[in-house]
């Protein structure tokens, strides 16, 4: 099917007001209701379905309503005002795009389009948005340059659309090029106050870091391949994956079925919290959560002493926010938001020993009323004649990972998940393990707790990421003089993720490429600008004692190389793509040599077609007409750089053969 | 947008504020691309009445490279209207068709012709300008023709219409002997041999007039072009009806003569009639 140039527009319109219309989408900001009209009207228009054709007065109607609703939200609280003009400008797409298309119709379509960018870029800063841009970018280019060609069209007159959609197609790549040329160059002059580092994003928070945790639950979470929180260390460890607990909450209460902190009364709030001394080589992070980590607690890697410098991001706000410390070494933020970023100072997990207190070691001893005496029994077993307490738990450890297996299939809710764990399926998910080798040690009397958390990490670009699917459980038994020592009973190679593979590359390329988008787009600042024009190589800067490091030579040279290359390479494509034109004429010419031969002209073998031409013209040969046709346009294309049109050739040549 | 980046700071509005500016830039580039190389020459029109539109042509070449979505018109002169052409292919000469409308009779200088683009957004145009000074001379409006005609011219160019008069330029009557005196040039040589004597071809005499038109010279403006219209009619009612018309107005005068290219000439002429010194 060939499909007209006017058709072609209209799509590429369509095309473009939804790429528009999802770079405010992917902010998370815009209301359902109108994310719903939103996927509505773009099927809609894409299957070239308008409603609104006929009655385009009755349905403004519509945006009244539309704009009422968004004026109450606003009115009430329930909606930000940006949003709420962000959304209105969609709705306004919306209609224009349900209306018959005219020019007026498509440029108020590209006008609205261009007002949710903008509102995009105001709602967040993923990096979807970036590829929603581009993608609008380009394809409004598509459109108004066949919109431009198709209104300078005489009824009839042909145009080719494959070399015009390569022009515009060059163009629009030439504009983002340079696009990003002007925006490194162009003068900041104030900080970036209203950039939002992410939005709330698209899906629902998964890890919810709850106050306890239930063991009947199915530990879905494991294959969940979505990054909750990115990390930058100091020291970096420059590994590419991670080996390391991040501590999240301690639960200390067990009554068979479900953990739960020691309590959740509020301590203290503080701007900058600190937990405990220090000791020994701290390690220095920072972190930020993203929308899908969805809950306020603050995570550390084990064993953090102080958080400092938090800030929420919500609906388009920054706000400094105050950390909370709460029983059970759990340390939450004051204030709700979509995202946080925060300052972690850890020591190393087994340093800074702090005596146990006669409440803490009573609760850290507690066992369910409901304790199956098989499990205290397997403990005992297992201890056999050791003494040692750290002996003793490193034996049950290992006597858990060597007899159990790691699986996230469950039976479902049972009377009691330990004993089910322990004597019947001798197989579960870390919650498992982590409750067990806490209960087997509390049966021989060793202070024990759970901690949940995550383990793990891998890198991208200058940072860790940890996904949902790192969310782990493990142990700490106290033993005295060496405080709360980590154990964590769960198979080695079952703690981490287990993503599928596929997806987890794409989302691991995809969050390099979002760290890169926010350190070089997002955080590009005055400062940037500044280091940059130091770096570049201006005349006089090297003989200047007062200049900055000049450009290192070999990069330069390595600049200019590259250049040229990009240069040599444009011009051998160039070369490339003239190729064909004279191969074509070639092809062309053999197939009227063949066809000419089989229609009893075996001698434009010998004297040529041109020659045969002429000869056939003296003789009035009633083939003389088209033949004299076909031979002027193979000379045109062989040597004129007049190519031949697509399909020329093949006309030609029936011509010819017809009048033969 | 540029405004509420400077503002706020915010980079993505710096970045779509760089993407904006960058596909002026480029928008500028390929409107040069499209108008690069391009040569124009002007065919004209057949003929131009006033107030009447005509169809006018330019005819559009490129060496090499195309160019897309081009907007012709002329340049500084009360020509309205403006060709258009969506593509036009490397190396081959493309004939771009307009309908312009002349205000008033008489001479029109054309300075230039404006070649425009506004290829690829839409947003801006850009144009070029092509010298080719030339006039073109806009024929008299035209209005119904008057009723009375008036008489035919007698004398040695016009004779009174005689259907049964032979020896005229018409269809062969009749053949007879040849008299002597009468021209050799007339007889019938093959029907002559035939026969053995000497006969001539009889020819019937075409009905139709002769008729000179007169415009006086030394008219006021606000006369003049009433008369013109009139006589352009007028002429043209005589030309369609078979008639030979003649023209007469101070220096200028045409022979009496029928046709389409003897009325083109009287349209000429009664174009030029009180712009003689333009002519000059």
């Amino acid at each position: 099917m060939r499909i007209s140039g006017q058709r072609l527009q209209l799509l590429f319109r369509d095309l473009a007001a939804t790429a528009a219309l999802l770079s405010m989408v992917v902010s998370g900001e815009v209301p359902g209701w109108a994310l719903g009209t939103f996927g509505l009207t773009v099927t809609l228009a894409l299957l070239n379905v308008r409603p609104f054709a006929r009655f385009a007065n009755p349905s403004s109607v519509l945006l009244v309503f539309g704009a009422v609703a968004l004026y109450s939200n606003v009115a009430a609280g329930r909606v930000d005002l940006v949003v709420a003009a962000c959304t209105f400008a969609g709705l306004l797409t919306c209609h224009r795009l349900m209306s018959a298309p005219s020019p007026s119709t498509d440029s108020q379509v590209y006008l609205t389009s261009l007002l949710m960018v903008a509102g995009g870029a105001a709602l967040s800063g993923e990096l979807l948005f970036a590829a929603c841009v581009t993608a609008f970018g380009a394809l409004a280019t598509l459109s108004l340059g066949l919109q431009t060609v198709e209104q300078s069209r005489e009824p009839g007159e042909v145009v080719p659309l494959r070399p015009l959609l390569g022009l515009l197609a060059a163009g629009a790549l030439a504009s983002t090029a340079l696009g990003i040329l002007l925006f490194v160059a162009f003068p900041r002059l104030s900080w970036n106050v209203a950039a939002h580092r992410s939005g709330a994003g698209l899906g629902r928070a998964t890890t919810g870091m709850s106050d306890g945790i239930r063991l009947s639950g199915a530990g879905r979470i494991k294959t969940n391949p979505r990054v909750v929180f990115r990390a930058a260390l100091s020291p970096d460890p420059k590994t590419k994956t991670l080996e390391a607990y991040w501590v999240g909450q301690t639960l200390e209460s067990f009554n068979g079925i479900e953990w739960s902190s020691g309590g959740s009364s509020r301590l203290r709030a503080l701007d900058e919290l600190t937990l405990g001394p220090g000791g020994g080589k701290l390690v220095f992070q920072q972190i930020e959560t993203l929308p899908a980590y969805g809950s306020r607690t603050v995570v550390g890697l084990d064993r953090p002493l102080g958080f400092s410098r938090g800030f929420s991001h919500l609906q388009g706000s920054d706000a400094r926010v105050r950390f909370v410390e709460q029983r059970g070494e759990q340390v939450r933020f004051e204030m709700e938001g979509t995202s946080y970023s925060y300052r972690v100072l850890s020591r190393p997990a087994g340093t800074g020993a702090q005596p146990l207190s006669p409440a803490s070691r009573a609760r850290a001893l507690q066992l369910p009323p409901t304790l199956d005496a098989r499990v205290a029994a397997l403990a005992t077993s297992v201890r056999g004649t050791e003494k040692d307490p750290l002996s003793t738990a490193k034996k049950l450890e290992a006597h858990l990972q060597r007899n159990y297996s790691y699986t996230l299939e469950l039976a479902g809710p049972v009377a009691d998940p330990l004993a089910n764990f322990l004597f019947e399926r001798k197989s579960g998910h870390c919650e498992h393990f982590a409750t067990a080798l806490a209960i087997l040690l509390r049966t021989q009397g060793i202070p024990a707790r759970v901690v949940t958390g995550f383990y793990g990490g891998r890198r991208a670009g200058m940072a860790y990421l940890v996904r949902a699917g790192d969310a782990h459980a493990w142990t700490e038994a106290y033993i005295d003089g060496r405080g709360y020592v980590r154990l964590d009973s769960t198979p080695e190679d079952s703690r981490s993720a287990e993503p599928n593979a596929v997806l987890d590359f794409l989302l691991q390329e995809y969050e390099s490429l979002q760290l890169r988008w926010q350190s070089s787009v997002l955080d590009y600042s005055m400062k940037d600008q500044a280091a940059l024009v130091e770096r570049l190589p201006l005349p006089g800067s090297g003989t200047s004692p007062n200049a900055g490091p000049a450009l290192p030579k070999a990069t330069t040279v390595m600049a200019v190389f590259g250049l040229l290359f990009l240069v040599g390479l444009l011009w051998r494509l160039r070369g490339w793509r003239q190729a064909p034109t004279e191969e074509e004429a070639t092809r062309f010419l053999a197939e009227l040599e063949r066809l000419l031969k089989s229609r009893g002209h075996p001698s434009v073998v010998e004297e040529g077609v041109e020659a045969l031409s002429r000869r056939l013209e003296h003789e009035r040969h009633p083939a003389q007409a088209p033949l004299r046709a076909a031979t002027r346009r193979y000379l045109e294309a062989r040597f004129g750089g007049r190519p031949l049109l697509r399909g020329e050739a093949r006309a030609l040549s029936e011509q010819v053969r017809q009048a033969t | 947008m540029g405004l509420g980046a400077l503002n706020t700071g915010n980079n993505l509005l710096y970045l779509l504020l760089g993407f904006a500016l960058a596909t002026i830039v480029v928008s500028g580039v390929l409107s040069e691309g499209a108008l690069k190389g391009l040569s124009v020459r002007r065919l004209g029109t057949e003929c131009a009445f006033a107030q009447e539109p005509f169809a006018f042509r330019w005819g559009v070449f490129r060496q090499r490279g195309r160019s897309w979505a081009l907007t012709l018109s002329e340049e500084d002169c009360p020509l309205t209207g403006s060709g258009r052409i969506a593509y036009l292919p490397s190396g081959a000469e493309v004939a771009v068709r307009a309908n312009m409308t002349a205000p008033r009779r008489g001479p029109l200088r054309l300075k230039a012709v404006r070649v425009s683009t506004t290829f690829p957004l839409g947003l801006f145009a850009k144009s070029r300008l092509f010298d080719l000074p030339e006039t073109l001379w806009i024929y008299p409006r035209r209005v119904p023709p008057k009723p009375n005609q008036g008489d035919p011219d007698g004398g040695p160019l016009g004779q009174r219409p005689n259907p049964r008069h032979a020896d005229g330029d018409g269809e062969v009557v009749s053949l007879r002997p040849l008299r002597e005196g009468e021209d050799a040039r007339r007889i019938h040589w093959l029907k002559s041999a035939t026969l053995g004597k000497m006969l001539r071809v009889e020819r019937e005499r075409e009905e139709r007039a002769s008729y000179l038109i007169r415009l006086p010279p030394g008219l006021p403006a606000e006369a003049l072009e009433p008369r013109c219209e009139a006589l352009a009619a007028l002429a043209q009612q005589l030309l369609r009806d078979g008639h030979e018309v003649g023209f007469e107005s101070g220096a200028t005068r045409l022979r009496p003569a029928s046709g389409a290219h003897q009325e083109k000439r009287v349209l000429q002429a009664l174009a030029r009639a009180g712009y003689e010194e333009a002519e000059g």
